[in-house]
């Protein structure tokens, strides 16, 4: 009983109860202690139904009393069968407490076993890893900064810190650019003047930042095309890289569409000159990207601007240097003589601008009037060359006509038996024709049908093809998955207790499982021990009844003839009777014998049962209801 | 471990021997762990042995080994990780003991460089504290209040460690709130420990 004590005492702490380390069996449990377990576990098990009790014994013995029925009847709730009542916690007695605490114990919820089963989450272990971290800093002692070595400073001072500045890297044959694209010239680069990755950052302590960056970057970019490839490069049906030519294509379309949308929304303004411009060479670069200006074959103002600007563009930037250049050496003069000058300057230049601008709206003008000239004339042109093609051969067919006249009716059966023979020839044609359409059409149908099988083949692979690559997305999730949990679970049973009692108990329920089986052995060698005493005794009483019969017969008739005899069979019989009386009093003695073992028996259980104590104990409660009641009488009376 | 594609294809490369042999391996390996922990030393890959392969491979494979050891200690993978991670770009044993028998022996460099980025509030290294008692001011004729005059040591992280003071003066009340508040910060502490 030890043993069922120990473990249930070990599973009473660890659902909270406060066992002292005196307590070895349930033997030594109070009735506070009992309460307490009782309560914790039932809060274990069920925290609706245990909340609403309170684990430690109140004073007054009525809240006792219905304490003690309401702890029996959560008992009875969670379904345990044996005999339970308030007098199972106010007046224990050990081996009912006992199958009680073994059912609560059975009850409680196996919480380690299934959290086990889960992976901890990431914020999980993360929060552990934090405890652990603190926990070990709370560990060292606190030391005065000047006497701190190098190797306490890190953990009670912050050290030197500086922020994540990143900058961009260059790394050769960057995932970005394809191997096959890379010129010459930058391969050379890449060799000769490219420097190691931790010497670009112009700060040394940027490296680190830098580099986390480059690969974080990196690392999203093939994320994101990877989904995006997923989900709908697989179905456009191109190959990858046909896939992102034609983005790239669509997207500078639409940039291109866009930039000369809000270009054009201001066609003449002087403020937007500018901007056009800068709009206009964006344009053209976006275009010679896409290799081959055709996009803007047609702006010929944004052309024409973009050279205008280009020639005024330098004057003005050595201007302003000059202006600049002028003003730096004089900055320590007074600041009106400053000011004028830079007023003089200001309206100097608006001058200047206003002129140019001027300029360029006369020329903008004179251009626009010349192209709509031009456009005019080349219109005119082509009409010209139209009309002159018709006049050219309204002429040929008059001089044909004119040539035939002289001999008419010759030249006109001629002419009707070529018209003839051309519209044979065209009837034949058409039935030829005939025979090689059907054919064709035939063949034609067969294709279409072709390619639609096989588009509907395609699709179907296509979907295989998506389902097999969320089938291994999966998997690799899976497996990751489960490989952090096997890490988790390894380092969670290094770090384990290696207790020894799990052995220990194994061990003495194999023990305990041979005693059992001993025990049984020698239970059925006693039985079968008593079946054959049994079979011997009634073997024996058969022999005696027929001996008995046998003798009683003989000695009866030899009683007949001879008086003497008649003595004796009177002597046989009354021996006879007194053997059975004997046998019956031996017999009478075993079932004595037996009873008082088991009145033994039950005379031990009641004295296990502390009846006689319990009883005092029930006597002094009941006195001290008694007692609360009068008190409240006493009270209701004086109220 | 998550790795992007131009790391991928340098420790390929760095994996096989055809490219860098054993030697130039380890003089490589070594020059990245230098590259990271000492940032900015020029003449890194100046090595005799590194000198006579193609110089964009070993960037590359210099880039993407420096990449390795930074993500590593980020995640503080331990030494099966890094292995397995390695294995998979055909890593032989060799070059994989090598790796990470350097890797243990700069991990602790590695962790306070990054350990080093970002910015932390100052630390109190020190206190002193003198009491004033006011007897009276310019308005009232009876005051007759303490007050305390505070002074903390403190050491901030950014400026290099240099240590400032902060003085401030509080009441009584004030004090007492302090201190309370300080308690609570100490046992929250205590309680996440535990947790």
């Amino acid at each position: 009983m030890e043993e069922v004590d120990r473990i249930l005492i070990h599973s009473l702490r660890q659902a909270g109860t406060d066992v002292g380390d005196e307590v070895e069996s349930i033997k030594q449990f109070s009735s506070e202690l009992i309460v307490e377990a009782v309560v914790r576990c039932l809060r274990a098990i069920d925290p609706a139904l245990g909340n609403g009790l309170s684990p430690s014994l109140p004073p007054g013995m009525s809240a006792r009393f219905r304490l003690g029925m309401s702890l029996a009847q959560a008992c009875q709730d969670l379904g345990y069968k044996g005999e339970i009542g308030y007098q199972t916690f106010l007046y224990s007695n050990e081996p009912e407490i006992r199958s009680l605490l073994m059912f609560l114990v059975e009850k409680l919820p196996r919480e380690s076993s299934e959290a086990s089963d889960q992976p901890a989450g990431k914020s999980v272990l993360l929060q552990k890893a934090i405890a652990a971290q603190i926990k070990a800093q709370l560990a060292l002692p606190w030391l005065p900064p000047n006497c701190r070595l190098p190797l306490h400073s890190k953990q009670q001072s912050p050290g030197p810190c500086h922020n994540f500045y990143s900058q961009p890297l260059c790394v050769p044959y960057s995932a970005r650019v394809a191997q096959k694209k890379q010129s010459k010239e930058v391969i050379e680069y890449y060799r000769d003047f490219l420097a190691p990755v931790t010497t670009q950052p112009s700060q040394p302590m940027s490296v680190p930042a830098s580099l986390l960056e480059h690969h974080a970057s990196e690392l999203s970019a093939t994320q994101e095309w990877e989904s995006e490839w997923n989900s709908q490069g697989l179905l456009s049906r191109l190959t990858p890289e046909e896939y992102r030519s034609r983005k790239r294509a669509r997207l500078q379309k639409r940039i291109v569409e866009q930039l000369r949308a809000a270009a054009q929304n201001r066609p003449d303004s002087q403020a937007t000159q500018r901007s056009s411009s800068d709009l206009a060479e964006l344009l053209q670069s976006f275009s010679g990207a896409m290799a081959g200006g055709e996009v803007l074959s047609k702006g010929t103002r944004f052309t024409h601007t973009e050279k205008f600007t280009f020639t005024q563009e330098p004057e003005k930037a050595a201007q302003q240097m000059a202006a600049a250049a002028s003003s730096l050496p004089t900055s320590r003069q007074s600041e009106e003589e400053l000011q004028a000058q830079q007023q003089a300057e200001l309206s100097d230049v608006q001058q200047q601008l206003q002129q140019l601008s001027i300029q360029m709206e006369e020329v903008g003008g004179e251009m626009r009037r010349l192209t709509v000239s031009i456009s005019q004339m080349s219109d005119e042109l082509k009409q010209r060359e139209l009309s002159n093609a018709e006049k050219e051969d309204t002429v040929r067919i008059k001089k044909q006509t004119i040539d035939l006249l002289p001999d008419a009716e010759n030249n006109l059966v001629k002419l009707q038996n070529l018209v003839e023979a051309s519209a044979k020839r065209v009837v034949h044609l058409a039935s030829q024709w005939e025979k090689h359409r059907a054919p064709l059409i035939e063949e034609h149908r067969r294709l279409k049908e072709l390619c639609s099988n096989r588009e509907i083949e395609s699709s179907r692979m296509l979907s295989e093809i998506k389902n097999l690559h969320d089938k291994i997305r999966q998997s690799a999730d899976e497996a990751k998955k489960k490989e952090e949990l096997y890490k988790q679970l390894t380092t969670e049973y290094e770090h384990m207790p290696k207790d020894v009692s799990r052995s220990a108990y194994t061990l003495r329920i194999l023990e305990i499982v041979g005693n059992i089986k001993k025990q049984k052995e020698e239970i059925t060698k006693i039985l079968s021990d008593t079946k054959e005493l049994q079979k011997e005794i009634n073997g024996l009483t058969g022999k005696l009844d027929r001996t008995f019969a046998v003798t009683d017969e003989l000695v009866f008739k030899d009683a007949k003839k001879e008086e003497s005899v008649r003595k004796s069979y009177k002597y046989l019989a009354a021996l006879h009777e007194n053997c059975t009386q004997l046998i019956q009093t031996i017999e009478d003695t075993g079932t004595i014998m037996r009873e008082v073992r088991d009145l033994e028996e039950q005379i031990e259980s009641e004295n296990s049962k502390k009846t006689v104590t319990n009883l005092e104990k029930i006597l002094e409660d009941y006195k001290a209801i008694r007692q609360e009641n009068m008190v409240l009488a006493a009270k209701m009376k004086e109220a | 471990m998550e790795l992007s594609e131009s790391v991928q294809k340098g420790l390929r490369r760095l994996a096989d021997p055809a490219a860098f042999d054993a030697a130039r391996f380890a003089a490589l390996v070594e020059a990245a762990f230098a590259g990271v922990t000492r940032p900015g030393s020029e003449a890194l890959l100046d090595h005799p042995e590194l000198k006579h392969a193609d110089q964009a491979l070993v960037k590359l494979c210099h880039a993407a080994a420096a990449t390795v050891i930074l993500e590593a200690a980020k995640q503080n993978a331990d030494r099966s990780t890094i292995s397995s991670c390695l294995e998979e770009f055909k890593f032989d044993a060799g070059r994989t003991d090598l790796f990470c028998d350097s890797y243990q022996k700069h991990k602790k460099a590695v962790e306070n460089l990054l350990a080093g980025i970002g910015g932390s509030p100052p630390h109190i290294t020190d206190v002193s504290w003198r009491l004033e008692y006011c007897i009276k001011n310019g308005y009232v004729h009876k005051v007759n209040q303490p007050s305390y005059l505070i002074s903390f040591n403190v050491q901030s992280g950014v400026s290099g460690g240099s240590p400032s003071e902060v003085n401030f003066n509080c009441t009584t009340e004030q004090l007492q709130d302090l201190v309370g508040k300080m308690k609570d910060a100490a046992k929250s502490l205590e309680k996440a420990a535990q947790s």
